[in-house]
């Protein structure tokens, strides 16, 4: 067990989410299961009522997560000083059994509550709040999700020990050694990049063409090209060294902290380009997609060239 | 302008009680009319006018002002129909003591953001019309009964609206002033306001403005 | 925009923090007290660890000492030749030292031997060594110790006593300075002859060996090959070292975090209780907006904008209190729980040590709390029955 006083105060903000989001879930199932526009009984008018408190507790563990998530990074490079062997996030994450799916995980919920907060702002500007069931409806299995999260939280703070060695980035993110992500060093650069450039084209095209539909999909498929490709190809550019793959590292100082840029721009073109897709109503967004999705390509494509006029060669 | 269907309300005393504040009311009110609601307290005028603001909800029946059918409206749509429909005139002025004339007279611009032009402009129309311009900046609890009144009335026409509501506007006041407040209304009508006036004063009993008077008594009209 | 903030409703959001003097008062110095405890902490946690982190990378790579009844004891001066022969070993030298009660003071000194000709195993003794007179019983004293001895008016030597009670007279020759004061600041630096003599030590005895290693990749090897040579010692790295200090101090402020989450859980409360109170006029106050047409969603910002008022100047506040309470006034009191052994030395000033992981954690240990504990009061407030400023 690590008691530093990071992991204290995310484990007592988790407290929070858990004892507040459990408060919303029930809400939210008496609304899913009784909630009828028509009625003008009491029942219906508390109902209402308590649809504002829902809305603003998911509200609030949203806007306190994607700090916190920012702050749980920084904190796993932290205790990375503590941990024999670890040498940044990467190793802490390595140290536990399900560190690497409490990440995606982690990623996953941001998703998720960003999206419910748009159907929820959907729902808020039309009359009828036709979308009222279907997103309690929704928050009750995302509340499950979070609940998972904050478990898998504590498990893996609870699950760390100090003595004992851990790899460092440089053996988790290569081609030679056995754990899970190796395996996606096997993937060719060349496929990679034509994908990734590709996907990112096609996004263009449908962003002239505004078909939501495609525009939609192409952004979810982008999500995961990205991060691959972020880890095979474009990090070492950053690191400027062949063998370092690390999605931690720069968001470190000596990288000037550019990881948490290329992650926000990242997200917010995603997630703007997914909600084109699959929410109902939402026209605008095709530019606010497009713009930080450019930005993410442009920036890494730079590092690239940059390397390039600068050793002349390619990594 | 305004309508009202059957509309029933009861309040929740508690768990197997409630009481019956309105019961069936049928109302239609004319776009320019002034109307008089008299009654005495417990009556159920207030009620209503606090359906016509959206401002509770009727239990059954239906309020429609305009085309909007009003009781049916979620609390964002009820509140910008407020906003942009209604204004208040309430018995005790209900003004915040603390702000001045005109913080509490721009106060149901305060959420929409405008921007500082805009509001200056809204704020002098109604610091002119009734003449409070030169006590603009003075806090509310420095000023007299009378002045009070003409904020909270300056307050209610901020953003123009169609309709005024009156809820015992005049009980708080001395003979003189509650005579003012009858030119305040006339003028008001002049401009083709819709006036609804809740009250049990005399004073507004066979007046000249005043074109239809309604008799209210537990929950029905008479 | 209704997304924007909305300045307007943070005037009227100060305002009505202002209408409501003393609740505001009330809970804003609450919060602050808070803030600047466990900041306070945070800081002198910090600055020793800082302090200690120095000391560290001073350190040579690798400590050997002997172990006998699971107690350190005395090692044989011998063991540095067979430790020399092994591959990568730079270099070992035998340290001479242990800590002198001092009963008048009730402080301990750290007495540290070194020998004129020797290689010296920290950058500040070389410096010592060449100003320390050799030929005569003589010292160097760090500051704290220096003014301690002033209090006692030993001005020119200090008497020590051995443990067979005779004394030991040694001259005190100057003062010894180091990197940190945290690491120079209890010791006094004689000949390792001296030291000997004082804690009754046989001259083919030191305390422990400390090796130096020139490639740090083979500290770990080297470590174990030492402790195969010798199973009856006790083999620590440098590494060792900063991990059980990180740890020291972790766990220390993890315990004190612990007790403070208690606090924290019973300002929720007050907070809650506080928030929750609404007078007849707030009551009324909140109906005559939603009567002028502000939404549940406005009157919910309105009191949010309170919250981040109250608890962002808390935070300024007591952060700030804390800077000057630590640094400017070296944190009386507070300071004694966190350097434990204080009592029994002499006290130091503390290095400024700031940083963003701190301020941020310092954030979300208070701000998302206080918000959160404000959510379900303002809740209520804002869904108030607004009908009732008109009947």
């Amino acid at each position: 067990m690590l008691l530093t006083p990071e992991v204290l105060a995310i484990l007592v903000l988790n407290l929070l989410f858990g004892l507040f989001g459990a408060v919303a879930f029930l809400l939210s199932l008496k609304i899913f299961l009784k909630w009828d526009a028509d009625a003008t009984t009491p029942l219906q008018y508390t109902l209402e009522k308590q649809s504002f408190l829902a809305a603003t507790i998911i509200k609030y563990i949203f806007s306190v997560k994607v700090p916190l998530f920012a702050f749980f990074v920084f904190t796993l490079d932290k205790i990375s000083g503590v941990i024999t062997g670890a040498m940044c996030a990467a190793g802490v994450v390595d140290a536990t059994q399900s560190g690497m799916y409490l990440i995606a995980l982690k990623i996953i919920n941001l998703y998720l509550f960003a999206s419910w907060l748009k159907l929820h702002s959907i729902d808020m500007s039309d009359k009828n709040q036709p979308y009222t069931k279907l997103k309690f409806g929704l928050f009750l299995l995302f509340f499950l999700s979070l609940l998972l999260e904050l478990v898998l939280d504590f498990r893996m703070f609870g699950g760390i020990e100090i003595d004992k060695m851990v790899s460092c980035c440089g053996s988790i993110y290569s081609s030679s050694s056995t754990s899970a992500l190796s395996t996606l060093f096997k993937i060719d650069n060349a496929l990679l990049l034509s994908l990734f450039y590709g996907n990112y084209f096609l996004i263009l095209l449908f962003f002239f063409l505004k078909k939501k539909y495609l525009f939609g999909m192409l952004n979810t498929l982008f999500l995961p090209l990205s991060l691959v490709s972020l880890i095979l190809f474009f990090g070492t550019y950053i690191y400027e060294l062949p063998s370092h793959h690390c999605p931690f590292c720069f968001l470190q100082a000596d990288y000037y902290y550019v990881g948490y840029f290329i992650y926000l721009s990242l997200f917010l073109g995603t997630f703007h380009g997914m909600m084109i897709g699959f929410m109902p109503k939402v026209e605008n967004g095709y530019k606010i997609s497009l713009l930080f999705n450019s930005l993410y390509v442009i920036l890494l494509t730079l590092y690239v060239l940059f390397y390039y006029f600068k050793n002349g060669v390619l990594l | 302008m305004i309508r009202l269907v059957d509309v029933v309300k009861k309040y929740e005393v508690n768990q197997s009680q409630s009481v019956v504040a309105l019961d069936g009311i049928n109302l239609e009110i004319k776009k320019g009319e002034v109307v008089v609601l008299r009654g005495s307290s417990g009556s159920g005028k207030s009620t209503i006018l606090s359906l016509i603001a959206a401002l509770s909800k009727p239990t059954s029946g239906e309020v429609v002002v305009g085309d909007e059918r009003i009781s049916k409206l979620p609390d964002s749509f009820a509140s910008d129909f407020r906003r942009n429909t209604i204004g208040f005139v309430f018995q005790k002025y209900n003004l915040i003591h603390t702000l001045s004339v005109e913080e509490n007279i721009i106060l149901p611009l305060v959420p929409i953001n405008l921007d500082a032009k805009e509001i200056k402009v809204k704020l002098e129309r109604v610091l002119g019309m009734f003449h409070i311009a030169h006590k603009a900046k003075q806090l509310v609890k420095n000023l007299s009964g009378g002045e009070q009144q003409r904020v909270a009335i300056a307050r209610a026409n901020i953003n123009n609206p169609q309709i005024i509501l009156a809820d015992e506007p005049t009980a708080n006041l001395d003979a003189k002033l509650s005579l003012s407040f009858v030119e305040i209304v006339k003028e008001l009508k002049a401009e083709g306001k819709t006036i609804v006036i809740a009250t049990h004063d005399p004073l507004f009993f066979g007046l000249d403005v005043v074109d239809r008077e309604i008799e209210i008594s537990q929950g029905k009209l008479l | 925009m209704r997304s924007r903030i909305n300045l307007y409703i943070v005037e009227y959001a100060i305002n009505s923090l202002l209408r409501q003097k003393y609740k505001t008062l009330f809970i804003g110095l609450v919060l602050t007290l808070l803030i600047f405890l466990l900041s306070s902490v945070f800081f002198i946690t910090n600055s020793m660890k800082h302090e200690l982190q120095a000391t560290v990378d001073a350190l040579p790579e690798i400590t050997v000492q002997k172990i006998k009844a699971g107690r350190h004891d005395e090692i044989d001066v011998d063991v540095i030749d067979a430790i020399l022969e092994l591959n990568g070993v730079e270099s070992a030298v035998a340290r001479v030292w242990g800590y002198y009660y001092f009963q008048n003071a009730g402080v301990n000194f750290t007495l540290v031997g070194i020998d004129e000709y020797e290689e010296q195993y920290k950058k500040s003794f070389v410096a010592a060594a060449s100003k320390l007179d050799f030929t005569k019983p003589s010292m160097l004293v760090g500051e704290g110790v220096k003014r301690v001895m002033d209090a006692n008016y030993y001005k020119e030597y200090f008497n020590f006593i051995k443990p067979d009670g005779s004394l030991k007279r040694v001259d005190i020759g100057g003062v010894f300075k180091a990197e940190t004061e945290l690491e120079s600041n209890d010791i006094i630096l004689m000949s390792k002859e001296s030291v000997r003599e004082i804690f009754d030590m046989k001259e083919n005895k030191a305390t422990d060996i400390v090796v130096r290693v020139a490639n740090f990749n083979e500290v770990a090897t080297i470590a174990s090959k030492i402790k195969l040579l010798y199973p009856d010692t006790r083999v620590i790295t440098k590494d060792d070292l900063k991990i059980s200090y990180q740890n020291i101090f972790d766990y220390k402020s993890g315990i004190f975090l612990a007790l403070f989450t208690t606090a924290l859980f019973a300002f929720f409360i007050i907070i809650y209780d506080r928030a929750s109170g609404l007078s007849s006029e707030q009551k009324r106050e909140i109906g005559i907006l939603k009567a002028i047409g502000w939404r549940v969603d406005d009157v919910l910002r309105e009191k949010f904008y309170e919250g981040f008022v109250v608890s962002l100047l808390a935070y300024v506040v007591g952060i700030t209190l804390a800077l000057a309470f630590v640094y400017i006034f070296h944190a009386p009191f507070l300071r004694e729980i966190f350097s434990g052994y204080s009592q029994l030395k002499t006290s130091f000033a503390l290095p400024f040590v700031l940083d963003m992981q701190t301020l941020a954690l310092l954030f979300f240990l208070t701000v998302p709390l206080y918000i959160a504990a404000i959510i379900i009061p303002s809740w209520r407030s804002a869904t108030l029955e607004a009908d009732e400023v008109i009947r």
